[in-house]
């Protein structure tokens, strides 16, 4: 792209991105409030555009963004970095643009919230005027904890260019070779913050002037708050100034929110006759669904009221949509209140294979709703949907 | 260049590039003479005498005051090492497109590189001092070649959002600043990098000053933040203090990441006291003599580091053509990425990516070898290892044909 004389090593990774890359990747980082925010997205988006057709062609075909591509932005306000999960390996790419290959530094919620942790982190030094992304140096969850030095002033771990290991094939002929090895550290769970103060720390770090929202509360409380993916989220959209992205009821009046349909969300609306033929359980004419991948099976998720009263009865129904599919025996579909407690018939279990699983709860207006399902789905993110 | 023939010179002269020729450094020459007459050891090991030095420096790497033993090992090392300095300075000078660097300056840059190469060798690993010497050199000095290419296009602004904590902390500390105003300037730099980002996708090396309201909301955030971050008494921020303080961070850093030339060459004992090996206690000596003598005298090591190379060159050949002529071109005449594609009509990211995978091939073929000769569970610190013996072979196997006797 330039004249400049480029000089790399053969133990470092050189990935080129086309100029339209960098155009896109620069337009969807724009929406956040404060500059480094949108440049870090930038390169983090960057990043992943170099990376991921890399590891795809080289190393691991199934190799995908975790936990979601559109998830996404909304780790990037928090924090900067971006992970990309291998069949038995998550990799954690750290990018900066400094000319110096000197230190690694991880924030310290890729090392210390325990769904997040990686096996690898690998430094990324990211040249928008170059328009590439070289990979100079990696190093392991389990060597960053015990040789890592802690800055606590921005919550960083840091390890000094020697202490990383500097040659990226060392990476995949590891994995090939020592597959067994300890790549991660043992870590103390994170606390469930209970939902009036998730609430409370939403308002106050929710609120875009406050220039570095992960440095102004403990780690605990600010961890806490990202793991669970439906007050990251949450997190993301006030600081974006966005209004109430997941609430069913707007969903089944207006149509399904842009963030919520880029999550996989959509509407479905039903034909009268063939509400009938269904049976006993007549689902009403709308419903929200979404798509899921369950162990390689397609499945789908419906949510729906059961009446058009003010405050209906919801009802949660999990089904196979491959032609004949069934659920397998030891499924389960559960829902959890915004903090993650379990409440009285709050899960259905397949004893064996069955058609469907579902769950029928009352609301009051306004409450919050977490579902998950067991095994978890390809791609899940925990998300608070709204009645 | 003339070769050094004695073993005298090898450890106790330095490369004048002015003058072409070897100097003599008067201390080394006396403490290397004096050894030779100590320790009765015979005039043709050279090699013993780069693993007698290398375990003296080990004993005690950190050079602090009163280690003369240290420092004078190092002393002997920087001698040791001008050749394998210079040959891989010459083969990357060669190939620079600009003469905006000479061989000289090259050679700087690399040497600067020679307490990594202390720290990083190895010598259990069957690999001559030189052979890992030249790996690390050369892989310094590219690095730092393409560290100054950044620094000297990037203006005042693009250069401090782009250089890391590690290095402006340690740029503070050169140009002498105390403890307390790097304490600030950090700060102050890190308000600067939340509040001022380029504005456009590319021209990263070229930002303009931050203009006054950005320079405004830089004092607020440093001021809100100085209570937490320094303490609740440290002085306030104005505009004209910030511009001040990160004006002299970007100094700071430029002459860090780009200094002007220095000579490192010159040996560091610069006092000419003659405290030699009397001054170390006998019993170290003694015990590195033993340790040294006793790995000499494995013959079954040497066999392994034959059957070792027998591994990589079978590797090697299996490799597929254009393979193997990347790495020729790469290790062999030093040529960069770039020069390669343009040789070979390839993309850039391609040479890179077959460069890289040819290398990987190379690297779990000497892994796996040394799984199965050496009986060795594999981690990846070891592997980080066979990395650096792999980097070294790859340096000896396509060294320059100077310097092909002599490396044998």
């Amino acid at each position: 792209m330039s004249d400049g004389t480029l000089i790399f090593e053969p133990t470092q990774v050189w990935l080129e991105l086309a100029r339209e890359e960098l155009t896109r990747a620069w337009q969807q980082s724009q929406s956040f409030v404060w500059p480094n925010c949108r440049w870090n997205a930038y390169l983090n988006q960057l990043t992943l555009s170099a990376v991921l057709p890399w590891v795809q062609e080289e190393y691991a075909p199934a190799a995908k963004p975790w936990p979601s591509r559109a998830a996404l932005l909304s780790f990037w306000q928090a924090v900067t970095g971006t992970a990309i999960e291998l069949d038995n390996a998550r990799l954690v790419f750290v990018p900066t643009d400094t000319i110096d290959l000197s230190e690694l530094r991880v924030p310290q919620e890729w090392v210390d919230i325990p769904s997040w942790a990686g096996d690898y982190y690998i430094a990324a030094q990211v040249n928008p005027d170059e328009g590439g992304v070289l990979l100079w140096g990696y190093t392991t969850h389990e060597h960053l904890k015990t040789a890592g030095i802690y800055d606590s002033r921005d919550r960083t771990y840091c390890l000094p260019s020697d202490e990383l290991i500097l040659d990226l094939n060392v990476l995949w002929v590891a994995r090939q070779l020592c597959p067994q090895e300890t790549t991660r550290a043992a870590l103390a769970p994170l606390p469930i913050l209970p939902q009036k103060q998730a609430e409370n720390l939403l308002v106050r770090l929710g609120n875009p002037d406050i220039a570095e929202p992960r440095l102004a509360v403990p780690f605990e409380l600010w961890g806490a708050l990202l793991e669970h993916g439906g007050t990251r989220q949450q997190l993301y959209e006030r600081r974006l100034g966005l209004p109430e992205q997941w609430s069913v009821k707007k969903w089944l009046s207006a149509g399904v929110s842009e963030l919520a349909e880029n999550m996989g969300w959509g509407l479905l609306e039903l034909q009268a006759n063939i509400v009938g033929a269904r049976g006993e359980e007549s689902p009403a004419e709308r419903s929200v669904c979404r798509q899921l991948i369950i162990a390689g099976q397609p499945y789908e998720l419906r949510v729906f009221p059961l009446d058009d009263s003010d405050q209906p009865v919801w009802r949660f129904q999990l089904r196979n949509t491959s032609s004949g599919g069934l659920i397998p025996g030891g499924f389960k579909l559960r829902l959890l209140t915004e903090d993650l407690q379990a409440f009285e018939n709050n899960e259905d279990v397949a004893e064996q294979a069955r058609e469907e699983l579902f769950i029928e709860v009352s609301l009051a207006p306004g409450e919050g709703l977490v579902w998950e399902t067991e095994p978890f789905p390809d791609k899940y993110d925990r998300e608070i949907l709204r009645f | 260049m003339r070769p050094r023939q004695s073993l005298i010179e090898m450890f106790s002269t330095f490369l004048q590039f002015d003058a072409e020729r070897w100097a003599s450094d008067p201390k080394l020459r006396r403490s290397m003479q004096h050894c030779l007459e100590q320790l009765q050891r015979s005039e043709k090991e050279e090699n013993f005498w780069a693993l007698y030095w290398h375990k003296l420096w080990q004993a005690q790497p950190a050079p602090q005051a009163g280690q003369a033993g240290t420092a004078l090992a190092r002393s002997h090392l920087t001698a040791y090492l001008q050749e394998s300095c210079y040959w891989t300075a010459k083969k990357t000078s060669d190939t620079l497109a600009s003469n905006h660097y000479a061989l000289s300056d090259c050679f700087q840059m690399a040497i600067s590189a020679v307490d990594t190469v202390l720290k990083g060798f190895n010598p259990t690993q069957g690999y001559s001092l030189k052979n890992y010497a030249s790996a690390i050199f050369s892989s310094a000095l590219r690095n730092e070649l393409r560290q100054r290419q950044e620094v000297d296009v990037c203006t005042t602004w693009a250069l401090l959002r782009r250089i890391s904590q590690k290095r402006l902390v340690e740029s503070l500390q050169q140009a002498g600043r105390s403890n307390e105003e790097i304490t600030s300037y950090v700060l102050a730099w890190k308000c600067f990098k939340t509040l001022y980002a380029p504005v456009q996708a590319t021209a990263t090396r070229q930002l303009p000053p931050p203009d006054s309201a950005t320079k405004e909301a830089i004092v607020n955030l440093y001021n809100k933040e100085r209570g937490n971050e320094i303490s609740p008494s440290a002085p306030k921020c104005s505009a004209d203090i910030l511009e001040k303080w990160l004006l002299t961070c970007a100094k700071a850093a430029r002459s860090y990441l780009y200094p002007a030339q220095v000579s490192l060459n010159a040996p560091t004992s610069g006092d000419d006291s003659d405290e030699f090996l009397s001054d170390l206690p006998d019993s170290l000596t003694e015990s590195l003599l033993t340790e040294i003598i006793e790995r000499e005298e494995e013959q079954n090591r040497l066999a392994l580091a034959i059957q070792m190379r027998a591994a990589l060159t079978a590797a090697l050949n299996s490799l597929d053509s254009q393979g193997q002529t990347l790495l020729q071109l790469y290790y062999g005449q030093g040529l960069t990425q770039q020069q390669i594609a343009r040789q070979l009509e390839m993309k850039q990211y391609t040479v890179s990516r077959r460069l890289t995978k040819s290398r990987e091939t190379l690297l779990l073929a000497l892994a796996q070898w040394s799984q199965n000769s050496l009986h060795i569970s594999l981690a990846s610190n070891l592997l980080k290892d066979i990395s650096l013996i792999l980097e070294g072979w790859l340096n000896y196997h396509y060294r320059p044909p100077e310097l092909s006797s002599e490396m044998e």
